[in-house]
This record gives structure tokens, C-alpha cells and sequence, in this order.
């Protein structure tokens, strides 16, 4: 039969089935959603999603669906079109499935809020957002999906709006994505104004672009992504429940930057500049993420950080030129991402709130199945060999070694990369071994099936994703295949040096000294000044000098000392002098007479 | 008293001998200073003196001034003021008669120390002569000193007004700059000149009768005035703002023209 017909229908199939949550309650009263409901729901458009995914492995087959035109002025027409290709149709069952598992998460998690469906709903509203995203064949509709997540990301962050830090987080959010989008509307305007589409498949004819509108769409993906420069964001984000954190900030949102990234490749790749911006970009964002996690001691902080690294290394791959292997990574991490960060969430709740890992300790025994899929997500973080991450990081590592480009960028990236296995190993060791710190009577319990399932579902894909994925795709570029032996395998040396080092800073644990807060360790746990620095300095010099412009240079100044009342001032001093000259005595008058008749007869002569 | 006045007034006017227009002159001063002294106040007295010095030297140089000339070219008629230093004395006599800067400093103490009605002679009659002779004698006037004083006494009049309480003095500093402007124009059109007295006389004589209605002098008691005669007092309004010279009203004609003509002289 027609695949294509068949690859169409179902999509637009998955994708209606994720809306019926939205209209049906609309429509009559007594549909009413349920968090279970939702959750089912996206379970049937993850089965659903399946097929057109097998049919483009099968096939081969992409398409393009066009369902309405806007006519915004005759000669620029902007079509609502989806672009099903290998990237879309292989990203949307991953992050269904990813999401199916966090929301059937959620229905324990969130069980005791009087909310929950309402935070169900803006789930949902951000998963559409999100696909909307994903499918989106021209930049505009992009920018619906990128606005929507955003939003999205707003609300659910400060779902818990009580708590001050919550609200400062949303904002922060908010500010720092803005940001970012001044950039992509900087390219969206470009390309409106010189190629009067913004259709992706018309992204190839450009031959050089200019450097300007690629940096707006560095500065989009950064403010996004979080890279350096625009990342203190996502730290904070982690104010917003466990689901919030494993959906937008792991898996999903803050992988639209890379995303947008990566479908704009075409028009990147010649452009050496942003090239070289996009690898010095990516390589500090991960060093710098990686070092700050190194001295976190809220779990939570540790996996957002983890995020922020590896989205710094697929920032890296990006500016390696390898937009494929981006993709790669960011479908590998958003399974054993997705998982840490509902295993952190099943030891919080069980630990009644306690997210400091100084508070934890012991939990194999007491939370097993949780601590087993806590150790293999974070195997797979490291680049465990064959588990998930191997395939994506270990062959970027390879890439970046065997590449003629930056050796800064090289150096910082590895460094990073024993940073990764250093603080994983932190985080386990703290969380898992040892004697335990927790206190004496805590609710343990992780009989249910809502936290289990989804768990050791992801556990299965972080460590199938990634051969599953590698083994029914056919690369772009050709990967390098020989290279000296100690090229080859630095990725594993640099992690199990990290491991060690690690395991031994650990057993400073057990000696009982306190540890001296030098420089590097206040650089570490502050997260490098940079939200010190940016954030009191920035909006205080804006706002004293508005109101200096306001008030001062306005009011103040130019209505009253230059204008009307300095004229006045000058009058009175003038006046006051001249009435001092007026004495009233006859004898001073008449001399000035005399005098001044003698300068008039003198000056004519 | 207003006889002598009036007897000496024509006399400098219709004089085409320098003796006559002197001897005029004299009648006025010392016809007008029984009249400023008539209260017996040590202010009004002192206000008789102080006018009778500066005055008394003025005609002094205004002789002076025409003896220099009779003696260079021989002739004692008005109208024929040929040598260079009588002109350049007798612009400075008639500048002390007159009260234009750099000799105006007489003028607000005087005009203080005289009633209401003497102040108001002496404002406008007593200017008369001084003004003629200034029309008769224009063409051989040295117009840099001219415009030098005038410029001084507009802006003088009235940086100085501004700080005064006492309404006579503000109106002498007012007759300052107003004398300014007369003699700016007068080297160019010795007319605009007259048209700018004429007009300035019948504004001040509006606003002296009027303050002398009420009897104000202060600018304290100017304020109440409304509740004695509310007519009057707007009536004074619309005197005082033609007075500086507001477009719609009669004050702003002689100035618009004053300025018309110094631009094409190419002068403002």
C-alpha cells in the first residue's frame, strides 16, 4: 500500500490523539481529565508513533504535510507545513515514549497536590509545544513551538508560586530565554529580508552567509540550550517539581537550541566563524557546568548541571560540523536523563523532601530498584562502554581527538568529561553507599508500580537507545575509523581516571577533616560569580540609569537648571549685582559720571 | 509752578539758539524742584537735591558743549553741531537729562522721593526738551556711544527692576529701558524715536494717575487695590503689559518697528 499515505495519517494522528486531552474537556462538561486519563493518552500516541518511525527505517520514506497557507503579504507566504524526516520522526517516539514514562511517574509524585490535573494539562500543553517544535518544516512555526515551551517552561516552574525562589526562577527563566530570542528573530528577519522564505529545505542555497543572523541563531540556541552567557537559568529551574525538571530540563526544552541548530545546519556549516563560536562556545559551557557540579550538594542541582555539560557537548559536536551526531546525543540523554531525574525524585519524595546529599546515604538497600536505575543512568552518563551514552559520546570524543580544529576546545572538552565521571561518582557514592544519614523515621516505600515501571522502562532504553538507534540509521558523514589506539579509546581512560579520583576523595569522608575553603572550591560552589556578578550589577545599572535619565537628566536638569528656572537664576544674580552698584550716594554718582564722560571723550579720540 | 513749567518746556522746543534751549532747560529744573519737595519729607529733600546736581550738570556740559562748537565753527544754531568732541558732550549732558545709562543713577531715587502726580511731570514733560534737542542734533550724533548707552539702559532697566518693591522705582527703570530703545533708533529714523515717546508718555501717564488713585506705592499695597476700584485695576493691567511691550497691545508697535529698521540697518 501507499507507506506515504499511511506515514502521514499517523502522524497526524499521533498528533491529534495528543490534543484530545486539550478540546475534549472544552466540549462538554462531563469529559472531564484525569491524570491517569493523560497519561493514556500519551501512551497511545507513543504506540501510535511507532509506525511511521518503522516505515521511515523501512523505507527510507520522509514527507512534507502542508495544511494551510497564511498569505501574509502576496509575494511571502507562510505555510502551517511539517517536515516528517529522519530527525523529526525519530525524535517524536522518543520523547512520547520519555513522556509517557515522567507523566506515569507524575501520578504518584504529584498525588498529593490539589492540582494535579491542572499540572497534567500544562504538561500536555507543553509536549504539543514541544512536537510542534520538532515537526516544524519553516522557522515560523518553529517559533510557535519555541515561544510555547517557554511559556510552558514558566508555568510549570514555579508551580509551587508560594516560594519566593520559585518565582525568581521562573523569571529567571523567562529573561534569559528572551534573550535568546532576539537572536533567533535577528535571523528570522535576515532570512525573511534576503531569501523571502522561511521554509528549512530553502536553507541550502545560501553559499555564505553572513556571520550576523547566525550569531542570532548561537545566541537563540544559547539562550535555550544554556550555554555559557545565558545559563544561570537552569540551575535555578530545579525550584519546579521532580516531572517539571525530568521533562523540559533534561530530555526535551533545552534541547530545542541544539535542535534549531541542527536544522539550520546547512546554513552554519560554511561559515567558519560561527563554526569555530559554536565549538569555544560548547567546550566552555561544559567545562564550566562540570565544574560547578562538582561541589553541588542538592541532588538535583548535580543532574541539572549534568544537563547543562552534555547540552555544552552537543553544542561541541554541532561546531564539529556533525549535526547527526548532535541528534544522536540528544535522543542517547534523554532516556538515562529523564531516569536520573525520576530516580532523584523517588529518593526525595521517600526521604520526605530531603534533597541534600549529605542527608542521604545507604539507600541500596532500603530503595534498591531506584538505586540500581540510579547506577545504570549514571554509567550511561559516563560513556559506560555499550550502555547508551557510549554510541554518542565516545564518538564525539573520537571526532573532536581526530579533527584538525581547536585544540582548546579539545582540552577543555575532556576535562570535562573526567568531570562528569568524578561528580557521578560523587553523587552515587553519597547517595548510595556508606552508612546512612538519613533520619531515623522516614515513609520508604517504593512498592508502587507508578514509580517502578517508568523507571526500569527508561533503565531498558537508556541502555537499548542507543545501539537500537545506531544500528537502523545510515550516518551522513562517515565516522573516523582508524586512529592510533590512544586516540581511541581517551574517552574511557579520562572517565575511569575520573572514577578513581573520585573513590578516593570519597574516602576523605571517613577521616574527619573539614575541608578548607580555598579559592578553587568558593569558584566551584558559587558557580563561578557569574550569578553574583551578572545579576545585581546588570539590572541596578539599568534601572539607576533609567531613573537617572527619568528624573535627573529630564526633570532635574534639563527643566530646571537649563531651562526655565536656570534662565530665571540667572536673571536674580545679575539683579542682585546691579543693586549693590546702586548706592544712593550722590558723591559716588557723580564721580561715575565724570568717568564714564571721560572714557566716551577718550575712546573717540 | 506748572506754568514755569510749561513756559520753559516750549522754549527749548521752539529754540534754534543754544542760549535759549539752555536757558529753557534751567526753567524746568528749577521750576520742578519747589514741586518735588513739596512734602518736607528728608526723603523728598534729599530726592531735590540729588535731582538738582545732576541736573545743574547737565546744562552745564550742555553749554559747554555749544561754547566748543560756537567757538570752532563760530555758529550757535542747533541744528549745525559740527565738532566731534561738542557732539560726543552734549549726547552725554542730554544723556544725564535724560537718564540713560551710564548716568541713570539718579533717576530711581528721585522718582521715589516725588508724589505720585510730580513723578509723573517728571517722567514725561520733564523729557520733552532733551529728546527734541536729541532730534534736532541727530544727524551729527556719534552712533557707536549712542547704541553703546542705549543697549546698557534696556538691559540695566531691567535687570534692576526686577529686585525693586517700591512701584516708582520699578517704573523709573522702566522709563530706562524705555529711553533705550528711543535712542537705538535714533540715528536711523529720528521718527520712530518720537512715535516711541509719544506712546511711552501716554502709558506712563495712564499708569501714574492710575496708581495715584489708589494711592499705591508699594507693590504690597498694589495688591489689594482690587477690592477698592476692580475696574481700575484691570484697567492698570492691560497699561502695564503694553508697557513691556506685549504684542497686542499699543506698547509692542514702536518696538516692532524699532527692531524693523535696526535690521535693515543691519544692526539686530
Amino acid at each position: 500500500m501507499d507507506l506515504s499515505l499511511v506515514l502521514n495519517t499517523f502522524t497526524l494522528l499521533t498528533l491529534t490523539t495528543l490534543s484530545t486531552p486539550i478540546i475534549f474537556p472544552l466540549l462538554s462538561d462531563s469529559l472531564k481529565n484525569t491524570p491517569s486519563t493523560i497519561t493514556n493518552t500519551v501512551k497511545a500516541s507513543f504506540l501510535i508513533s511507532l509506525i511511521p518511525m518503522t516505515i521511515h527505517i523501512h523505507s527510507g520514506s520522509e514527507s512534507l504535510i502542508t495544511l494551510w497557507e497564511w498569505k501574509f503579504i502576496m509575494t511571502f507566504k507562510i505555510p502551517i507545513s511539517l517536515k516528517l524526516d529522519f530527525y523529526s520522526l525519530t525524535f517524536l517516539p522518543i520523547a512520547l515514549f520519555v513522556s509517557w514514562s515522567i507523566l506515569q511517574f507524575a501520578t504518584w509524585y504529584m498525588a498529593s497536590d490539589p492540582h494535579a490535573t491542572k499540572f497534567f494539562t500544562y504538561l500536555l500543553l507543553f509536549l504539543i509545544a514541544m512536537l510542534t517544535l520538532i515537526v516544524a518544516n519553516n522557522l515560523f512555526v518553529l517559533f510557535i513551538g519555541w515561544e510555547g515551551v517557554g511559556v510552558m517552561s514558566f508555568l510549570l516552574i514555579s508551580w509551587w508560586h508560594g516560594r519566593a525562589e520559585a518565582n525568581t526562577a521562573a523569571l529567571q527563566a523567562i529573561l534569559y530565554n528572551r534573550v535568546g530570542d532576539v537572536g533567533l528573530i535577528l535571523c528570522l528577519a535576515w532570512l525573511a529580508y534576503t531569501t523571502n522564505t522561511w521554509e528549512i529545505q530553502q536553507l541550502n542555497s545560501p553559499h555564505q552567509t553572513p556571520t550576523l543572523p547566525l550569531l542570532g541563531l548561537i545566541l537563540a540556541a544559547t539562550g535555550k540550550s544554556a550555554q555559557f552567557g545565558l545559563h544561570p537559568w537552569l540551575p535555578a529551574a530545579m525550584e519546579g517539581p521532580t516531572p517539571v525538571s525530568a521533562l523540559l530540563h533534561s530530555s526535551t526544552m533545552v534541547v530545542a537550541g541544539i535542535f534549531l541548530l541542527i536544522r539550520t545546519h546547512p546554513l552554519l556549516s560554511s561559515n567558519q566563524t560561527a563554526m569555530t563560536t559554536c565549538l569555544c562556545l560548547g567546550a566552555l559551557s561544559t567545562l564550566f557546568a562540570a565544574t560547578c557540579a562538582l561541589t553541588q550538594n542538592d541532588i538535583k542541582k548535580i543532574i541539572a548541571f549534568s544537563t547543562s555539560s552534555q547540552l555544552g557537548l552537543m553544542m561541541v559536536t554541532i561546531g564539529l560540523n556533525l549535526p547527526q551526531l548532535a541528534f544522536l546525543h540528544i535522543s542517547t540523554h534523554a532516556f538515562f536523563k529523564a531516569m536520573l531525574f525520576l530516580c532523584s525524585g523517588s529518593i526525595i519524595h521517600n526521604l520526605n523532601g530531603e534533597q541534600d546529599i549529605r542527608k542521604m546515604g545507604g539507600l541500596q538497600k532500603m530503595l534498591p530498584t531506584t538505586t540500581s536505575c540510579l547506577t545504570i543512568g549514571n554509567l550511561a552518563l559516563m560513556g559506560t562502554p555499550f550502555l547508551a551514552g557510549f554510541y554518542s559520546k565516545d564518538q564525539i570524543i573520537e571526532c573532536l581527538n581526530t579533527s584538525y580544529l581547536n585544540s582548546w576546545a579539545l582540552i577543555l572538552t575532556l576535562l570535562a568529561t573526567s568531570f562528569t565521571a568524578v561528580y557521578t561518582i560523587r553523587m552515587t557514592v553519597l547517595v548510595q553507599t556508606g552508612f546512612t544519614r538519613i533520619p531515623p523515621l522516614t515513609p520508604m516505600n517504593e512498592n508502587n508500580p507508578a514509580i517502578t515501571s517508568p523507571i526500569t522502562r527508561l533503565a531498558l532504553g537508556s541502555i537499548m537507545a542507543g545501539l537500537l538507534i545506531t544500528s537502523y540509521i545510515t550516518p551522513t558523514k562517515t565516522p573516523p575509523m582508524t586512529m592510533p589506539l590512544s586516540i581511541k579509546i581517551t574517552a574511557l581512560v579520562i572517565t575511569i581516571l575520573g572514577i578513581i579520583i573520585a573513590l578516593e576523595l570519597s574516602k576523605l569522608t571517613q577521616t574527619l577533616i573539614l575541608t578548607k575553603q580555598t579559592p578553587l572550591y568558593n569558584f566551584s560552589t558559587s558557580l563561578g560569580y557569574f550569578n553574583l556578578l551578572t545579576h545585581r550589577l546588570t539590572t541596578k545599572t539599568l534601572l539607576t540609569g533609567g531613573q537617572n535619565i527619568a528624573s535627573h537628566l529630564v526633570d532635574l536638569s534639563w527643566y530646571k537648571l537649563l531651562g526655565p528656572e536656570g534662565l530665571a537664576n540667572l536673571q536674580l544674580t545679575t539683579t542682585k549685582t546691579i543693586t549693590t552698584l546702586h548706592s544712593g550716594l550722590i558723591k559716588a554718582y557723580l564721580s561715575s559720571f565724570a568717568l564714564s564722560l571721560l572714557i566716551i571723550l577718550m575712546s573717540a579720540h | 509752578f506748572t506754568a514755569s513749567l510749561l513756559l520753559g518746556t516750549t522754549l527749548t522746543i521752539s529754540s534754534n539758539h543754544w542760549i535759549m534751549a539752555w536757558a529753557g532747560l534751567e526753567i524746568n529744573t528749577l521750576a520742578i524742584l519747589p514741586m518735588i519737595s513739596k512734602s518736607h519729607h528728608p526723603r523728598a529733600i534729599e530726592a531735590a537735591t540729588k535731582y538738582f546736581l545732576t541736573q545743574a550738570t547737565a546744562s552745564a556740559l550742555l553749554l559747554f558743549s555749544s561754547m566748543i562748537n560756537a567757538w570752532q565753527t563760530g555758529q550757535w544754531d542747533i541744528t549745525q553741531l559740527t565738532n566731534p568732541t561738542s557732539c560726543l558732550i552734549l549726547t552725554s549732558a542730554i544723556a544725564m537729562k535724560l537718564g540713560l545709562v551710564p548716568f541713570h543713577f539718579w533717576f530711581p531715587e528721585v522718582l521715589q522721593g516725588t508724589p505720585l502726580t510730580t513723578g509723573l511731570l517728571l517722567s514725561t514733560l520733564m523729557k520733552f526738551p532733551p529728546i527734541t534737542l536729541l532730534y534736532m542734533t541727530s544727524p551729527s550724533l556719534n552712533p557707536t556711544v549712542l547704541t553703546s548707552m542705549a543697549i546698557l539702559s534696556t538691559a540695566l532697566g531691567g535687570w534692576m527692576g526686577l529686585n525693586q518693591t517700591q512701584i516708582r522705582k520699578i517704573l523709573a527703570f522702566s522709563s530706562i529701558s524705555h529711553l533705550g530703545w528711543m535712542t537705538i533708533i535714533i540715528s536711523y529714523n529720528p521718527k520712530l524715536t518720537l512715535l516711541n515717546f509719544y506712546l511711552y508718555a501716554l502709558m506712563t501717564t495712564a499708569t501714574f494717575l492710575t496708581l495715584h488713585t489708589t494711592k499705591a506705592s508699594k507693590l504690597s499695597t498694589l495688591m489689594t487695590t482690587w477690592t477698592k476700584a476692580p475696574a481700575l485695576n484691570a484697567a492698570l493691567l492691560l497699561t502695564l503689559l503694553s508697557l513691556a511691550g506685549l504684542p497686542p497691545l499699543t506698547g509692542f508697535l514702536p518696538k516692532w518697528l524699532i527692531i524693523q529698521e535696526l535690521t535693515k540697518q543691519d544692526m539686530a
